[in-house]
């Protein structure tokens, strides 16, 4: 039996042939093909959405984290507090009494993103304002203990039902703030997990999940920053590479420096950033506290259209920031900081809703919807002369004439404005 | 000592004539030229010879990386007949559209290397004519970013490089504002009260410009027309 074996040996060797056999390539794959059917956002162009912080919880939530985000130094009582604004919890199903109260006495109450119905009334008030969606902020550093990851899972467990109801797009943003090169591995094996435990990538039951250039989104926030992070560029090109993988599962948005396109300021200076920035899908430059009204026009007038122009190069997409103001006097315990960058009523949202729309923005990403640590909050919170008290500091309210959901309003507006409706300029809507 | 003196000019000789080898390295035998383009409607960009956009340059291969300058013409294009085949950074700077990064440019022979530019303003629907002793000229500004337009001007000279740095008689208005598309600006030249200078009888050309509020910014213009006086 064997010895028939002997003529196909000696055969083999024949085939040699006089051309040296041609080294073997790496087999081609072929890029993973989703189906959109029922997909309600396949691109994020034209579409405004906010930021998610959800990192909220309240004593008695369920939790078990405590007054988390609100509180400082372990305690949340007049005097300690993270937060600047305080959120109008009125049409909240379920409230958190605090030991902060207002000024007749009332005691004063929070909200906690732990619970299903507080986040449904938030995506509630983006159908209704027409705003597109939110990026579902995800803290590698707080996700990696089981607390932590226990909490972030449940609010996104929330989010993903409430923007199906409503109808709103969701993404998720990792934010690398506080985490190390090696938390690079763990990112990607959370983020596989909650592919698998949320059926993310699933068009009947995730018909809101958030899809670009044909495939579900996955931003990841703090990239290229150089204020001393403990990972590298290089190491989120790792990351990147392992996201996509060879069958290219993911777009990629970028949360990147203010100045990343000439490497200054904010900026690690490396050409590896831009290498790094072409190879993904969107970016998306914080510009929090890089101007204020007054220097709006001088700081982004020349940044936008430069950056809109250097992206349309690289054929890569790209989402400016917008803020309605910023405050963190409680979190740097800092009088001066309170009101930092001010609100002037919307004026100073719309002056770069406008700006963003005349130098040729398509989308926009909204810092942030429930952000009160920093006073970046676009959703109802407490007017001026209406906050609780808080011993020698105090909380800062939106203005006092306006209605509790102005900057929800305003923003909607904006987005009506970028899914192509007419009369809209640099002058602020009127309601 | 004449034969001493013949002796040492003769050496002198020598030495100065040797010295003349270090000149004979080739002469620059490459071209490079191109054109600004608007990277929307693929229209050239009007420039100024003077003070204009500046294309600057840096031959690689030296540690010096001295930057050398080529200036662009009125009607957007430039050219230089005498540059050494090699690798160049190149990039267009201080002008009247959007920035560009350097870029990596291997310059051999006749290279053509034309500008994708975001002009700061458009001047659209430009018309200049003779109306009377009056040359009126109406347009539109388009923005292309949201910076405040400076200020407009209406430009003659006789040459037709004409522009706000090369004019012998001008009428400006400030703007200071963002513009809307939509507005149709007007200005007039008085030629009769310009007479010392826009003769009757002699051909001029007359331009119209806008400039942006950015750092370095040039005007950005319509094409320049020759009216006869």
């Amino acid at each position: 039996m064997r010895l028939f074996l002997l003529p196909l040996i000696l055969l083999t060797f024949c085939c040699g042939g006089t051309e040296p056999a041609a080294e073997p390539g790496p087999t081609p794959v072929d890029e993973v093909k989703y189906d959109e059917t029922g997909v309600l956002f396949k691109s994020y162009k034209g579409l405004v959405m906010a930021g998610y912080q959800g990192w909220f919880t309240a004593e008695g939530d369920g939790a078990d984290r405590g007054w988390h985000h609100y509180q400082k130094s372990g305690r949340f009582e007049p005097g300690f507090a993270s937060v600047d604004f305080w959120p109008d919890v009125t049409e909240y199903a379920k409230t958190y009494n605090t030991a902060f109260k207002y000024a007749n006495g009332e005691v004063a109450k929070v909200y906690s993103p732990y619970d299903e119905e507080s986040v449904d009334l938030h995506f509630k008030w983006m159908k209704e304002h027409d705003i597109d969606g939110v990026y579902m902020q995800r803290f590698v550093g707080e996700v990696k203990s089981e607390k932590g990851k226990n909490h972030f899972n449940k609010v996104l467990a929330n989010a993903l039902k409430a923007s199906k109801k409503y109808g709103r797009a969701l993404s998720i943003m990792y934010d690398l703030s506080g985490s190390s090169s090696a938390d690079m591995d763990f990112l990607a094996k959370d983020w596989e997990e909650l592919q698998q435990q949320f059926a993310l990538f699933d068009n009947i039951k995730n018909p809101t999940y958030l899809r670009h250039n044909g495939r579900p989104l996955l931003a990841i926030w703090g990239v290229g920053f150089n204020d001393g992070r403990n990972y590298t560029v290089a190491d989120i090109q790792k990351l990147m590479e392992k996201v996509k993988g060879p069958t290219k599962k993911a777009s990629v948005l970028l949360g990147v420096p203010y100045y990343w396109r000439t490497l200054e300021k904010d900026t690690e200076n490396t050409p590896l950033l831009h290498q790094l920035i072409k190879s993904a899908d969107i970016i998306m430059p914080w510009a929090v506290g890089r101007y204020n009204a007054g220097s709006y026009t001088s700081v982004a007038g020349p940044t936008l259209p430069g950056d809109i122009a250097w992206c349309k190069t690289n054929n890569i997409d790209y989402a400016p920031l917008v803020f309605p103001g910023f405050s963190w006097g409680n979190l740097k315990n800092d009088k001066s900081l309170y009101n930092q960058i001010p609100r002037a009523k919307g004026d100073f949202l719309w002056q770069q809703i406008a700006g963003a729309k005349g130098s040729g923005a398509q989308s926009l990403y909204v810092a942030m919807f429930d952000e009160v640590d920093e006073g970046t909050a676009i959703f109802k919170t407490k007017k001026e002369g209406e906050t609780p008290l808080n011993a020698e500091g105090k909380f800062v309210g939106i203005e006092a004439d306006l209605p509790a959901d102005h900057y929800l309003w305003l923003t909607g507006q904006g987005a009506k404005w970028f899914h192509g409706a007419a009369g809209y300029s640099a002058q602020k809507p009127v309601r | 000592m004449k034969k001493i003196t013949t002796f040492f000019s003769v050496l002198l000789l020598i030495i100065v004539a040797a010295a003349c080898s270090i000149d004979n390295y080739p002469a620059p035998d490459a071209q490079l030229y191109g054109t600004f383009l608007d990277a929307e409607t693929n229209e050239p960009v009007e420039q100024d010879i003077i003070r204009g956009s500046v294309i600057e340059y840096i031959e690689q291969g030296y540690a010096s990386q001295t930057k050398q300058t080529m200036i662009v013409k009125n009607d957007g294009t430039y050219r230089n007949n005498l540059i050494f085949a090699n690798t160049y950074s190149i990039a267009p700077v201080r002008g009247n559209f959007v920035p560009l990064s350097p870029q990596e440019v291997q310059v051999a022979g006749e290279t053509q290397l034309d500008f994708k530019v975001q002009p700061y303003i458009r001047v659209k629907d430009a018309k200049i004519e003779k109306v009377g002793s009056k040359i009126v000229a109406t347009f539109k500004l388009q923005q292309t970013m949201i910076n405040n337009v400076r200020k407009i001007g209406l430009y003659a000279h006789p040459q037709p490089s004409v522009g706000e740095p090369m004019r012998v008689a001008l009428v400006e208005q400030e703007i200071n504002a963002t513009t809307d598309p939509n507005k149709t600006y007007t200005l007039e030249l008085d030629a009769a009260a310009n007479a010392n200078v826009l003769k009757t009888g002699s051909q001029y050309f007359f331009r119209v410009g806008a400039l942006i509020d950015a750092p370095e910014s040039k005007f950005n213009y319509a094409k320049a027309v020759r009216l006869g006086l």
